[in-house]
């Protein structure tokens, strides 16, 4: 199905000033329904960005893609670009085949900006594993999706302190992830349901040498969201994750956005000290509501 | 009414003075889950809290909002942004009801057209009508100009929150005034940040303090609604 592909091309260590130019890795990935099943109709993937052999984890009809960097991270200005489209009545997990790893970008940054939509009875999951920078990495993520209102999103990611050969936490110079969920409307007009936007710059501004501290981490170092989209939303869901989240060694927070459209998201925020805990953190919710709204089994990513 | 440097003062002055009757009381903002959890206590953990606060949340969401409107940013846009970023429900609803507030008392004593459209738009679902926004379309229709009006509107907010740790924690009235004192370098600082931020920083906000405010709504005993 693919329609084009390339190696992962050389890398130049001269960096220029910013993420711009022709994408480093690009994947564009529509997903359909046929007959009981979801298919790949159109997969495009360029540069260092490819995905595995789709496979089915369950009779459940839902596909499940697994995105790979095979140059294994993101460097200075580099620019990749993710572009899904569930279609109406499919169903996609979309997960990563490792860490998403930040390298040195000096006077630079790395980003990846992705693009979602979601149709009519359309499902996504999507499960990356951890970002982690390295020292004098920065990054941006910009996410953008657009669901409709009888749409289902499900979204986790965890973001680790990061990486350095001392050993120290948050030598990282900035991180940026900010997702924009738009509910589509039924005049095509899609209004803000929710934006999310973690900024954090551990060495400069407000922030400096404060991220662990009070208001900021806690006293944790690794950070974890949820965010679920999906008209079954509501405030005894909200209920069902915080008591979910609570036996864990982790501080956490569930709340609902705004409603939009008719559409409510769920927002569960969670500090803890690693990312295993987080992942069981994560996973029992997911799970909760994969049995409940689906009857699948929780996800077990590790079995392929 | 001419607008005179005095009558600017005068106005600016009661939009921000702590008598004025928006419900700030009601309000910690999530300070009352550190609070219970035992970690602000006295004066020099809240004013942690509260350094927090301001350099974050006030800084990239209010203060923000309110530049971006001096600059002439679309309001229906902002206030857009604003419900879609307060992911904490009571966070959102403190700002939703205290701005709801603002826009009353606005119309009643410094009424303008800008501020009747925001009004109507409230009224009719199209806005939220978030606290910064109802605080930035008076100021701005009065002449008031965005950096008086900015520190002004941050230390009324430190001003509250303080007010409410006095009452709660509780702290004498003595150390309320030193952590007063204290938050000004704050609020000069985050004048001058936000000076320099993108609208990709808007909206912002540390992950600890937006948990305590999520964990707020599953508090037992509590004094404040947010």
């Amino acid at each position: 199905m693919s329609t084009s592909t390339t190696a992962a091309g050389a890398r130049s260590t001269a960096a220029p000033a910013a993420a711009v130019g022709s994408p480093m890795g690009e994947l564009r990935l529509r997903v359909a329904r046929h007959g009981g099943r979801s298919v790949a109709v159109h997969q495009f993937h360029q540069g260092a960005l490819r995905v595995l052999r789709p496979h089915y984890l369950d009779d459940s009809g839902q596909l499940g893609y697994v995105m790979v960097n095979p140059g294994g991270a993101y460097l200075g200005a580099d620019l990749y670009v993710i572009d899904v489209e569930v279609e109406a009545g499919a169903s996609l997990l979309l997960t990563t085949q490792s860490a998403t790893k930040i390298y040195r970008t000096p006077g630079s940054f790395a980003e990846q900006r992705m693009s979602i939509r979601l149709g009519e009875g359309a499902r996504l999951e999507l499960a990356p594993d951890q970002l982690i920078a390295y020292r004098e990495a920065s990054y941006r993520q910009d996410t953008r999706i657009t669901v409709h209102p009888a749409s289902s999103l499900v979204m986790s990611e965890i973001v680790t302190p990061g990486w350095s050969p001392e050993r120290t936490a948050f030598q990282y110079e900035e991180l940026r992830l900010r997702t924009e969920i738009r509910v589509e409307g039924p005049t095509g007009e899609a209004g803000l349901l929710a934006l999310d936007n973690v900024l954090v710059k551990p060495r400069r501004g407000a922030q400096a040498g404060n991220v662990t501290g009070l208001g900021f981490m806690e006293g944790r170092s690794h950070l974890g969201s949820l965010l679920v989209v999906d008209a079954r939303v509501d405030q005894a869901l909200a209920d069902e994750l915080h008591a979910l989240a609570a036996p864990h060694d982790a501080l956490a927070g569930v709340s609902l956005t705004a409603t939009v459209g008719g559409t409510t998201g769920l927002v569960l925020r969670a500090l803890s000290d690693n990312t295993e805990e987080l992942n069981r953190l994560l996973g029992a919710c997911t799970a909760h509501l994969r049995k409940h709204w689906y009857g699948q089994e929780p996800l077990n990513l590790r079995k392929y | 009414m001419p607008s005179t440097p005095t009558s600017r003062r005068l106005a600016l002055q009661q939009l921000t003075d702590s008598a004025l009757p928006t419900g700030a009381f009601a309000h910690s903002f999530g300070f009352e889950s550190y609070l219970e959890r035992g970690l602000v206590h006295d004066e020099a953990s809240f004013g942690t809290w509260l350094a927090a606060f301001l350099g974050q949340q006030l800084t990239y969401s209010d203060a923000l909002a309110i530049r971006f409107l001096y600059e002439g940013m679309p309001l229906a846009e902002l206030d857009e942004h604003l419900s879609a970023q307060l992911l904490p429900r009571q966070v959102r609803e403190a700002s939703t009801k205290m701005g709801g507030r603002l826009l009353e008392i606005g119309s009643e004593v410094f009424p303008s057209p800008e501020l009747e459209a925001y009004r109507a738009a409230v009224a009719t679902g199209r806005a939220a009508g978030h606290q910064p926004l109802a605080f930035a379309v008076v100021a701005c229709s009065l002449d008031i100009p965005l950096e008086e009006a900015l520190p002004a509107y941050l230390f009324a907010a430190v001003t509250s929150l303080t007010q409410n740790a006095v009452r709660a924690i509780p702290l004498g009235q003595n150390a309320g005034q030193r952590v007063l004192r204290a938050a000004h370098d704050g609020v000069a600082a985050a004048v001058e940040r936000v000076r320099t931020l993108t609208p990709d920083d808007f909206g912002a906000v540390s992950p600890g303090l937006e948990i305590s405010q999520m964990r707020h709504e599953r508090q037992r005993a509590r004094m404040f609604m947010s």
